[in-house]
Parts: C-alpha cells; sequence; structure tokens
C-alpha cells in the first residue's frame, strides 16, 4: 500500500510543474503577442519603412551586449548578453501608443512607450534618467544606501519614491501597488539571485539592463540609449553621447603620442591576494586609453585574478602610479589594510590616487554611479594623475590624491 | 583495558624507537620550510635566498624584500598556526573523547566571524565603520574585532564549563552559538554591498599571507603561552581519554582541568582564525595522524607529535597554494580541505583498530 501511494505522489509532484505551465502562460506577460513578420527573415526587405518619417533612427556603435532596430512602427530592443554565460537574448519590442498592428514574436515582451513611471534597480540608470530629464519618472529604487545622487536620496528619505530592495525577496507587494510602467533590473541567471523571475510571475512589466557586463567604457555609456528608448528619448542620447565620445576621443588623443608610459597598478592587497584586473576589463581599458601602462594588461579576459602578494611585489614596487585603491581614503588606510604597502614606490611619493572623491555618507560612490555615464570626465581625471601637463584646466572629478 | 596497557608501556617508549620519528619530522619541517622559501610565485635563485638569509649584499632590491617581508613572516605564521590548531584539536578530540572533533567546536571561530563581520559589513548598518574598524589599533582593526568575538564566545565555554559537569552541554553551546551567529552573519550579508561581501568571504578564505611581522610580535607570544598551558596537561589528558571516573580515580581535579583545557584550547584557535581566517582542517586531520604515526594515544607523546606535524602540515598546504611558478594564489582552505581529506581517509582506512583511541 504505501508503496503504491508513494508512486502516486510523485507522479502527481511530476505532473505538476506541467500544469503549472499551461496554467501560467496566459497570464505572463510574454504570451501578449501580435501577428507581424520575423525581423530575421525580412531584414533584407525592410530597409525603408519608419512610421514617423521625421524620428531619426539611432545607431548602437559600441556597445555590445544590445540592438536596437526600427521595425514597421515600432522598435525592436534585443539584449544579447542579459547576464554572463547567458544562451538566449531577451527581446523587448517598445510599441507606440495607438500602435494597431499586431506582433507574433515568440518571447518577445512588449512595452508600451512612452513610459510615465521607472523602477530602477541599479544606480547606474540614474545618470541616463538625469541626462534625459527623466529623474522625475523614477517611482522606486532597490535601496538608496548606495545611491550617490543626493536628490534620488533625498526622495527616497522622505518618502517619495519607495525603496523596494532586490533578489527574489524583492518587494513584489509594493511593486504592484506601485503600477510602474517599466522595472528595470540587472540579472545573474541564478533564479536565487535574480529578481525578474518573481516579478515576470506577478505580471510587472521587467527589463533587463546588462550594462555591467559591457567593458568598453563607451560601450557601458552608450546604454543610456537603451533606457531612453523607452521614453522615446533616444535622439536625445544619442546626441549626448555622441558630444561625450568627441571628447571622450579628444582626450584619448592627448595621450597617444606618449612612448614613455606611466607605470601604474591598481587595487589593494588583502589577507596577501592582491586582486587584478584583466587586460579587457572597464578599468584596464580606460588606464590604456589614458596613455598609462597598466601592469598585468597581460592577464587575459574581463575578471579579476588572484595575484600572490610577491608578485605584485615584484612587477609593482618600482611603479610610479597607484590607483583605484578600494576603500582608502587615505595613506593610512591603506597601511592598515597591509603595513607593507608603505614600502611601494607609489606610496612613498604620494602618488596614490581613488576614484573615490565623490560619495556619500553610507558608501554610494559616484564613480560607479553617474562615472558609467561620463567616461570621458573619468578619462581626464586619469591624465590629469599621470600627465598633468597635458589635463589642462581640468579638475580632478572623480579621483583624490590620497593624504597622510 | 588495551589502553590502559598501551598508557603504561609509554616511558620506553618514548625513550626507544620513537626518537627517529621526531628527527625525521624534524627533518620534513626544514625541508618543506626550505621548498617553501625557495618556490613561490617569483622565481628567485638559491643562491639569492642564501645570500638574503646570511645578510649578504648583491641581491635585486624587490627579491631581498619579498623574502624578508613576505615569505619569512609567512612561513613563521604557518608554522604557529598549524602547531596551535593541531594542538588544540588534540584537546578537544581528547576532552569530548570523539575524533571528529576539531579547534572549533566549541564554536570559537563563529565568534570571530561574527566579529569580523560586523566589522566589514556593519558599517552598512552603522554607516561606514569599514575603514574606520581597520584603522583602529594600528592595522590590527580586523584582529581586534576577531579577538574579541572570540573572547566572547570563550568567555561564555569557560563560564558555563564552571558550572556544567557534562561536557555534551558544551558541545551544545557550542553548536547552537555557531547556529545563532551564522544567522546574524547572514544578516548582515544581505543587506551589504557586494564588495563589502567580498572582503568578507576572502577574510573567511583563510591566508598565511597576510600576517606582518609587527603582527607576529602579537601572534607568537600569544600563541607561546596558550602553548605553555598544555605542556602541563599531557597526565590529565590521558587521564581523561580513559573518562571522567577515571580521571578522579588517579587523583585528577577534573573541573580545573576542563578549565585549563578550554583556556588553552580557546585562546589557541581563537588567535589562529584573529589572524589569519578560519583555517579549516589541519586541526581536526593532524591528530589523527600523529596518533597513527605514533600509534599511541599517550599526549606525552602525543603533543610534542601534534606540534611538528602540524607545522609541515601548514607549511606544505601554504607551499601548494601558492601554486609555484605561477603568480596566481589559491585560499588555503581549499588546499587543506582538497590534499587533505583523501590523506587522512587513506590513513584511518588503513589502520586496523579505528577510533580504538576514543574507547568507541
Amino acid at each position: 500500500m504505501k508503496k503504491i501511494l508513494t508512486f502516486l505522489v510523485t507522479l502527481v509532484i511530476l505532473l505538476l510543474p506541467a500544469c503549472n505551465t499551461l496554467s501560467v502562460l496566459p497570464d505572463a506577460p510574454q504570451a501578449v503577442t501580435y501577428p507581424v513578420t520575423n525581423p530575421t527573415q525580412s531584414d533584407s526587405a525592410e530597409e525603408l519603412p519608419i512610421t514617423d518619417p521625421e524620428e531619426e533612427q539611432v545607431s548602437i556603435d559600441y556597445a555590445k551586449n544590445f540592438t536596437l532596430d526600427y521595425k514597421d512602427g515600432y522598435k525592436l530592443l534585443t539584449v544579447s548578453v542579459p547576464w554572463m554565460g547567458a544562451t538566449e537574448s531577451m527581446v523587448y519590442a517598445l510599441v507606440p501608443e495607438g500602435f494597431d498592428s499586431t506582433i507574433d514574436l515568440e518571447g518577445v515582451t512588449v512595452i508600451q512607450t512612452p513610459i510615465d513611471s521607472i523602477v530602477s534597480l541599479s544606480s547606474t540608470y540614474l545618470p541616463f534618467l538625469e541626462q534625459i530629464g527623466e529623474l522625475e519618472s523614477l517611482v522606486a529604487v532597490d535601496t538608496a544606501d548606495y545611491i550617490y545622487n543626493e536628490e534620488v536620496r533625498h526622495w527616497a528619505s522622505s518618502g517619495m519614491i519607495a525603496q523596494v530592495g532586490s533578489g527574489p525577496s524583492v518587494d513584489v507587494e509594493k511593486m504592484i501597488e506601485l503600477n510602474p510602467d517599466l522595472i528595470m533590473t540587472s540579472a545573474t541567471g541564478m533564479a536565487e539571485y535574480d529578481t525578474h523571475p518573481v516579478l515576470e510571475q506577478a505580471g510587472l512589466p521587467v527589463v533587463i539592463n546588462s550594462d555591467y557586463l559591457e567593458q568598453d567604457p563607451l560601450g557601458r555609456a552608450e546604454w543610456g540609449k537603451f533606457i531612453a528608448a523607452f521614453f522615446e528619448k533616444e535622439a536625445q542620447a544619442d546626441q549626448l553621447f555622441d558630444e561625450m565620445v568627441q571628447r571622450y576621443e579628444a582626450a584619448k588623443a592627448l595621450t597617444s603620442t606618449i612612448t614613455d608610459k606611466a607605470n601604474v597598478f591598481i587595487n589593494t592587497p588583502y589577507e596577501g591576494t592582491w586582486y587584478m584586473a584583466g587586460s579587457e576589463s572597464y578599468a584596464a581599458i580606460l588606464l590604456r586609453d589614458a596613455g598609462a601602462h597598466y601592469l598585468w594588461d597581460d592577464l587575459e579576459g574581463t575578471s579579476a585574478w588572484p595575484v600572490d602578494f610577491e608578485a605584485v611585489v615584484d612587477r609593482a614596487k618600482e611603479a610610479e602610479f597607484w590607483v583605484n585603491v578600494g576603500f582608502a581614503n587615505s595613506l593610512s588606510d591603506l597601511t592598515a589594510i597591509d603595513s607593507r604597502t608603505a614600502d611601494f614606490k607609489a606610496f612613498q611619493e604620494g602618488k596614490v590616487y581613488n576614484n573615490n572623491a565623490r560619495v556619500s555618507d553610507m558608501g554610494g560612490t559616484d564613480y560607479y554611479e553617474s562615472g558609467v555615464a561620463n567616461p570621458d570626465v573619468v578619462l581626464l581625471d586619469l591624465i590629469k594623475i599621470f600627465y598633468p601637463e597635458l589635463a589642462g584646466e581640468h579638475e580632478f572629478f572623480y579621483y583624490q590624491q590620497l593624504g597622510e | 583495558m588495551m589502553q590502559q596497557d598501551q598508557l603504561k608501556s609509554k616511558p620506553q617508549a618514548i625513550k626507544g624507537s620513537r626518537l627517529w620519528l621526531f628527527a625525521l619530522l624534524f627533518f620534513l619541517l626544514l625541508v618543506v620550510v626550505g621548498l617553501n622559501l625557495s618556490y613561490g610565485s617569483v622565481k628567485i635563485p638559491l643562491g639569492d635566498i642564501l645570500k638574503v638569509l646570511t645578510g649578504q649584499e648583491g641581491v635585486k632590491e624587490s627579491w631581498a624584500y619579498i623574502i624578508q617581508n613576505y615569505r619569512l613572516p609567512k612561513i613563521a605564521t604557518a608554522i604557529l598556526a598549524g602547531i596551535a590548531l593541531s594542538a588544540s584539536g588534540l584537546q578537544m578530540q581528547t576532552m569530548f573523547r570523539n575524533p571528529l572533533a576539531d579547534p572549533f567546536i566549541l564554536g570559537i571561530n563563529s565568534g570571530a566571524s561574527l566579529g569580523v563581520a560586523l566589522a566589514i559589513m556593519g558599517a552598512s548598518l552603522a554607516g561606514g565603520l569599514f575603514v574606520p574598524a581597520l584603522n583602529a589599533a594600528g592595522g590590527l582593526g580586523l584582529i581586534l574585532a576577531a579577538s574579541i568575538g572570540a573572547g566572547l564566545v570563550m568567555g561564555l565555554i569557560l563560564l558555563v564549563g564552571k558550572r556544567v559537569n557534562n561536557p555534551t552541554s558544551l558541545l551544545i553551546l557550542g553548536l547552537m552559538f555557531g547556529h545563532a551567529t551564522s544567522a546574524l552573519v547572514s544578516l548582515l550579508i544581505y543587506f551589504s554591498a557586494p564588495e563589502k561581501v567580498k572582503a568578507y568571504n576572502i577574510w573567511s578564505y583563510g591566508a598565511f599571507s597576510g600576517v606582518t611581522w609587527e603582527q607576529l610580535h602579537l601572534f607568537f607570544p600569544v600563541i607561546l603561552v596558550a602553548l605553555g598551558i598544555l605542556f602541563f596537561l599531557p597526565k590529565g589528558l590521558n587521564g581523561l581519554l580513559l573518562g571522567e571516573d577515571y580521571a578522579k580515580t588517579m587523583g585528577l581535579n577534573v573541573d580545573r582541568l576542563r578549565l585549563l583545557i578550554l583556556l588553552s584550547a580557546s585562546i589557541l584557535s581563537g588567535t589562529v582564525t584573529a589572524f589569519c581566517g578560519p583555517i579549516g582542517f589541519i586541526g581536526v586531520a593532524v591528530p589523527h595522524i600523529a596518533r597513527n604515526i605514533f600509534k599511541t594515544s599517550n599526549h606525552k607523546l602525543l603533543i610534542p607529535a601534534v606540534i611538528l606535524i602540524g607545522a609541515v602540515v601548514a607549511v606544505t598546504a601554504d607551499l601548494i597554494a601558492q601554486l609555484p611558478g605561477s603568480q596566481f594564489v589559491l585560499p588555503i582552505n581549499v588546499i587543506t580541505s582538497l590534499f587533505g581529506a583523501p590523506f587522512v581517509l587513506w590513513i584511518v582506512l588503513k589502520r586496523k583498530r579505528g577510533a580504538a583511541s576514543f574507547n568507541v
């Protein structure tokens, strides 16, 4: 008897998920589909039609992880790499109000534009909202603790916008009550950390933004267009972006002729291990564009490698510059982490710089916030560190020189 | 009965055939120390290493620096930590008469972890405490935080240890304390910025290479004092191994004995955790290795044996963790467990008498 019971219970358990998917599907946002031709098949024939002839087509030139395609009367945003190692892309159809045709693309999330309200679950989206004058569309953030933007922090502390947390325990009830037009979040692909599955389950409009995977500083800044597209303001974002690119390229050109490059290393030791960023990482690319020689540019890829303290001594003890030193606000913070840091030449000559000139009380660092939208300013800061004579009148914005 | 015979036969054994085992272990220690000194991420020729050690000139400045300020303090730390954890583990296994006991069974490292977690991540709750916490006491902030945490747990254990006459209550206390602290640490992690969580995680991997000469000035004497207590205890530990009743008939003051063991073992493991982070496995494995090599459960032999073997194991683990020849380094805990577990399994399976020394 017991065996038969167990078998029956197992059977029911096995069948349950199948029933679930069937019953849940009609409610899921993906299921809102409209009959329209598949974009990949009809690319050759479809160069011409855009609904609004005055609307400029914005191109994506630096970002590798998303594309923007103009279709017949609507836009298609494709996040090709929604998280590291993702095998499938996320596709969002941005349909303007009054769009009367139908789209039948499978697995496409349809968002009605322009949106009026947005929930931002990462502080990196805020500078882009500010750029296009949509910061006031913000109705909630994940937490204000790590946000630098003073206005947003004020709104959060005075209760004008909500704080909803993130991850699977995100405040779904609050979000349903707020009923935002869009929730933007990053994702890891692991259900135990991700926010979007629970939100999608609740039928909320979620969009995944993977700006942090973009290593080219200009590519990362180009995600401003991604955000702007939902407000139908990508043309404005495009113009701001182009101007920024020109400033970035001009700054980069300042150091292009330098042959005797400044040697620089980054980060701090921790319990004898020193994490060094790979040569294709955001930080390494900025150092390269600033005309410096990053001493670990032989490390492959974008992630950080655990390097032995003694290997760092061997290579960097006589290096002239030391930047991006984690939490440190002063040289004594560094000796507190490891007293041996005081024996590096860069320390002794006081040429240690950190990107935490602008930090909120709780530790929100503007370098990681508005710095994402303004890599040209970051680059000029770095150039001023390595080659002050080339930086002209530029004043430090994100960086500061560490004192005693 | 068998054990009583074993114990009685010990005095002759110490003088006799086992002396060469000690000599061999000491030689082995010299070898692994030599290897650890000469192999690292940076390739330094043996001649240059000898020059540095003997104080001669003419060695590349950064190499001399690496040997003096990185490799030597790291080896000294590994030796001290290996000794302390093994000695602490031996005491716990004997006192609880449990082969699975380790130095952290009383929750000492849970206390230390909570202290460090508060120092690193409590900043999110109290507002930017992290760097001040590191800065406190001249760079000893984290060590201080861990020591306070470990010390509080130790005090609690000693207090309870005085009142209860059953070691099992202590075990349960340690276990419960472990659960409570890990819940609090999880809570802190939940509310913390990713980089702080990472800083805490790195601490929890354990490392010998973060300890500097200045810190060794503190580390060394504390370990020495706690080991000093242990050297008065072999007779009592032998007695406890045969059961508390038996120990009482031997005329031992069991309550006082238990407090001394708790004091010595807690200081040893708490100090190592404070300076190096929670280093796993050595404390539970080395006493087993010692019992097997020396085929004894007499603490007059076992104490010096775990001290030597502990040092050898820790220095060897560190040697492997440095991945000689590459510039990368692995967490020490990965090595101790990855290489240690199969080794101990092999030893236990090879041994015919099983866990006989625990009367099981």
